[in-house]
């Protein structure tokens, strides 16, 4: 009670008692002065008898209020404003000093934003820890890591010992028709049991069962985004029937809005897969994502030993070469690739923060030289050791918090360039300024005022106790402080030289991606997609195709079409088996190759290039026995130093009904796998010759003689007049696609190099910081050495000497980290293995060309001084 | 720095102060004198260290303080012992009897 109430007085009545205390004072002074005169004294000897008992009354009122409860609080506002009048007075090295924070708080705030979301914050998932995906170990076909299949998915779910359940989903793309314009929607079929493994549940109304999944009941759960989009947020769309090609399924649920699961977070539709007997056959059916949830107590790892142990015995029977299975953290899967180069960025942030801290260290150092005196005066006046460092590491943080505040008006704009880093496995998020944003800046803010300003507080305090006042201060503590200085000279040195090794490494595979041949000539191609489910006839089908084809090549600006079974350079993987003349079934089991069904003028239409043979033409007509154009790396895989064309071969299926296909032609690689993927094995069927295959050319590529996406209005018109319900879906352009698959690497190239030039900046700064305060301590010393008959060629080695050398001590250092460093970033690197030599000589030559400079300009500095000034320098 | 004369043991000059303002109020310049008084002339309290102990005091509620006027009308601040100050005078009492017998036998073991 007592506590509280006097603490309350004096902090929030704090003049009253300031008053209060002064007149007591002063009537304390004039009792005394009354005493003294009682005493016989004349009034004013007695009164400056009382003033000498009193002594200094600033100094009585001191020693009060260091009584006073709350004293610290006071004390605490005091420095802080003493650090606020220090901001103010030394405005040069205040500016430099918050600018350098705000930079460094600022990209650390925005990098920790996007960390934060992708690989932090809880997914929309029940224990999302304990989920995981369950692949096929496919090293024999060169994937590692590949999607499962039904019959797999089903004899882990019975024999598992592992997992409380697993579920299984499937793509399962559907257009959406009936009220308004027919929609192209991304859908999944998926188990019934996905919602419990996920812990998941709907917003309004239920997800299907285990019966209605068996059963193959027509029903349906739709996402938040499509029940606003198309069916205004109304509750009665539960139990309405939507049409889904052509079928009517029912609505028994909507999912929250923050619901998304891989493998993009645009899925809008999820229907029942309803596997039959005859799916749990297909072993080689591989396009089943598992999701399964561990059991308590089991880890990660205990489950991927079980799992591959099981899936060899599961695939035994079926296989000469049984296959393994792969089990993953979820979360990793969603973060993907994102995942190391968000690490690989907030570590260079880090270091950048490091860099700058380090720098402010520094100068502080250098700064309590000049401050020994004012520090000094203090310590006489009474402060102790500990108020000195308080002192001066409240104003550290007065500095840190200026520095934050300036860094998150600076990471704002940053944060709106890192969100399009967050991978399409995930949520779409915005990044924000959040608690836990700002909480972390705080953190950083206070890490960084008590990093850089620890060393030069108790620095400065040892000084002032020690021979602050007894002369102008080129005492003792210099040697160690300079060992420490330069101790942080080489560490900053050889962090910047990480982030330019290392951005030089990004830079050089972002190159070679952006000089990738893709195999076509991609300006200028519009591509989109036209679902074919109501032309499941082939006949009809490819009729069709023919037309729709027709009409668009009608169009004004138009060059050519052709249809494909998947637009290329889209992360897709549809390939399948092949069985070359000669070869066995189970040879056959453990080769694929990326299966595409185009019309006969598609590669004239991209722009791929012939190798060897013929493109298809029109003497490709139905036929038993047809024609496949394949690419160089299926050529190499098979015939190797020999030419593949007239060799035969049947794709998918085998048999005496299956077709043998004729090879006609090699093409160049095409890079129908994505722009920075790795080079399959792929084989081209002319859509026409392709009844014993599912794959549908629903895929259009369009090359225009203007811009492409001029055509678009007149490209639906032109589908639409030969059939006036078919959607038209994913209009994109080629350029698109290559910009929005480079768009990751280019952002960590910009930014991994943005902050090596940064920690450049900032690594030259600090070198050039401290040696022109050498130069200036040391002004007395070169006197006396040029007195003594040193040139001024001799000063200048003498500094540029040691600044050379620490530079190069952090070349060094640097070096050998950067080659740790860029180890752990390969998956940076898309396969391309970047060669370090350029860049560590581009680093090295930058590095003292810089430092040159940076030691030069104090080093000549110093050569030029006069001897008989710097005698006299004081 | 404190003087070697007024350097007393923090408890010593808290026990005197509660003791002087055992009988009535008073401002600190009779506090001062009537330690003078009790203790015939040993302990000569200056301000420095007589200020933060009666602060110190009544932080801890032990004293209380108000404006009055002093025998010759003149505004002074005078301090009067709380309940709670008159118990801690035993308290103190019996820590300064622990102190100075301890002291004592120190001393007669040494010499």
């Amino acid at each position: 009670m007592i506590l509280l109430r006097s603490l309350f007085r004096n902090v929030f009545r704090h003049r009253e008692v300031e008053q209060d205390l002064d007149a007591e004072v002063r009537a304390h002074l004039e009792l005394l002065a009354e005493q003294h005169a009682a005493n016989g004294m004349d009034e004013a000897a007695a009164r400056r008898a009382a003033q000498i008992d009193i002594g200094s009354s600033a100094g009585l009122k001191d020693a009060v209020r260091d009584v006073r409860r709350g004293a610290w609080i006071e004390h605490l506002w005091r420095d802080f404003e003493s650090g606020l009048r220090q901001v103010r007075r030394n405005p040069m090295f205040s500016a430099v000093a918050i600018a350098t924070l705000a930079l460094g708080i600022g990209v650390n705030t925005a990098m920790f934003s996007a960390v934060d979301a992708v690989l932090i914050r809880p997914l929309p998932y029940d224990d999302a820890g304990r989920l995981v995906m369950i692949w096929d170990d496919m090293s024999r076909t060169d994937s590692p890591k590949f999607f499962s299949t039904p019959p797999e998915w089903h004899e882990w779910r019975l024999n598992n010992t592992v997992f409380t359940d697993i579920a299984a989903t499937e793509p399962g793309l559907a257009t959406l028709s009936g009220d308004g314009e027919p929609e192209e929607l991304a859908g999944r079929r998926v188990t019934a049991n996905l919602w419990s493994v996920l812990g998941a549940r709907p917003l309004i109304g239920r997800v299907f069962t285990e019966d209605e999944d068996a059963r193959g009941v027509r029903v349906a759960v739709i996402s938040y985004g499509l029940w606003q989009r198309r069916f205004g947020g109304s509750p009665d769309v539960l139990g309405r029937k939507v049409t889904l090609n052509d079928k009517p399924y029912e609505v028994l649920g909507v999912m929250p809005r923050e619901f998304y699961f891989m493998p993009a977070r645009d899925i809008d539709i999820w229907i029942p897969v309803s596997f039959s007997v005859a799916d749990f056959t297909k072993w080689s059916w591989h396009d089943v994502h598992c999701v399964a949830r561990l059991k308590p107590g089991v880890t990660v790892r205990q489950a991927a030993e079980s799992m591959a142990a099981l899936n060899l015995r599961v695939t035994a029977p079926h296989f000469d070469h049984p296959r393994a299975a792969v089990v993953t953290p979820l979360r990793e899967e969603l973060a993907g690739k994102t995942q190391t180069s968000l690490i690989v960025l907030l570590c260079a942030s880090a270091s950048v923060l490091l860099i700058a801290c380090v720098n402010l260290a520094n100068l502080l150092l250098s700064r309590g030289a000049v401050r020994r005196r004012e520090v000094a005066v203090r310590a006489a006046l009474g402060a102790g050791r500990g108020q000195l460092i308080a002192q001066l590491l409240i104003e550290s943080l007065v500095l840190a918090g200026l520095g934050a505040i300036a860094g998150l008006a600076l990471a704002v704009p940053v944060m709106r360039f890192l969100e399009t880093l967050v991978p399409e496995t995930m949520a779409s998020l915005r990044l924000t300024l959040d608690w836990r944003v700002l909480a972390f800046s705080t953190g950083v803010a206070i890490a960084a005022g008590l990093t850089f300003g620890l060393m030069p507080a108790l620095g400065a305090a040892q000084i002032a106790l020690q021979d602050g006042l007894r002369d102008g201060g080129r005492g003792s503590a210099g040697a160690r402080s300079h060992r420490f200085q330069y101790v942080l000279i080489v560490s900053e040195t050889a962090l910047a030289v990480v982030l330019l090794t290392t951005g030089g490494l990004l830079l050089q595979t972002f190159r070679h991606l952006r000089q990738l041949d893709l195999g076509i000539r991609p300006e200028r191609v519009l591509t989109f997609v036209t679902p074919l489910f109501r032309y499941r006839a082939f006949d009809r089908r490819v009729a069709f195709v023919d037309a729709e084809l027709e009409h668009i090549r009608a169009i004004p600006g138009v060059v050519n079409a052709a249809a494909i079974s998947r637009i290329p350079l889209t992360v897709n993987d549809q390939s399948t088996f092949y069985l070359l003349a000669g070869q066995t079934n189970k040879e056959a089991a453990e080769q694929v190759a990326l299966s595409r069904v185009v019309s006969r003028d598609y590669f004239t239409t991209v722009g791929a290039s012939l190798r060897e043979g013929r493109f298809f033409d029109g003497s490709d007509r139905r036929s038993e026995s047809p024609v496949a154009i394949v690419n160089e790396s299926f050529a190499e895989r098979n015939f190797p130093g020999r030419s593949p064309i007239g060799a035969r071969f049947q794709f998918g299926r085998w048999g005496s009904k299956a077709y043998w296909y004729t090879i006609v032609g090699v093409v160049k690689e095409i890079r129908d796998r994505g722009v920075a993927e790795e080079l399959r094995p792929a084989v081209y069927r002319v859509h026409e010759q392709a009844d014993q295959s599912g794959d549908e050319p629903s895929g259009i590529v369009v090359r225009t003689s203007g811009a492409a996406t001029s055509i678009v209005p007149a490209v639906r018109l032109a589908i639409w007049s030969v059939d006036r319900n078919q959607p038209v879906a994913r209009v994109q352009t080629i350029e698109d696609i290559v910009a929005r698959q480079l768009s990751g690497p280019s952002q960590n190239t910009v930014l991994l190099s943005a902050f090596a030039l940064l920690a450049l900046l900032l690594a030259s700064l600090g070198l050039y910081g401290v040696l022109s305060y050498a130069v200036t301590q040391r002004t007395n010393e070169i006197g006396v050495r040029m007195a003594l008959g040193a040139t001024s060629n001799d000063i200048l080695l003498l500094f540029g000497r040691r600044g050379m050398l620490l530079t190069l001590a952090g070349l060094a250092i640097g070096m050998a980290l950067a080659v740790l460093a860029a180890r752990s970033m390969t998956t940076l690197f898309y396969g391309f293995r970047p060669d370090y030599v350029p860049a560590l000589v581009v680093v090295s030559l930058t590095l003292v060309a810089v430092a040159a400079v940076a030691c030069g300009v104090p080093a000549r500095r110093a050569s030029h001084i006069d001897p008989t000034v710097a005698l006299l320098h004081e | 720095m404190p003087t070697p004369k007024t350097d007393l043991l923090r408890g010593t000059l808290d026990l005197l102060i509660l003791r002087a303002l055992i009988l009535d109020r008073d401002h600190g310049v009779g506090i001062t004198r009537r330690i003078h008084q009790i203790t015939r002339g040993t302990f000569d309290v200056k301000p420095g260290s007589l200020f933060p102990a009666l602060h110190r005091l009544e932080e801890r509620g032990w004293l209380a303080s108000e404006w009055g006027e002093s025998e010759n009308r003149r505004r002074a601040k005078y301090y009067k012992l709380t309940p709670a100050g008159r118990r801690q005078i035993d308290t103190e009492l019996a820590n300064w009897q622990r102190v100075s017998a301890a002291i004592a036998w120190a001393i007669k073991a040494t010499s």
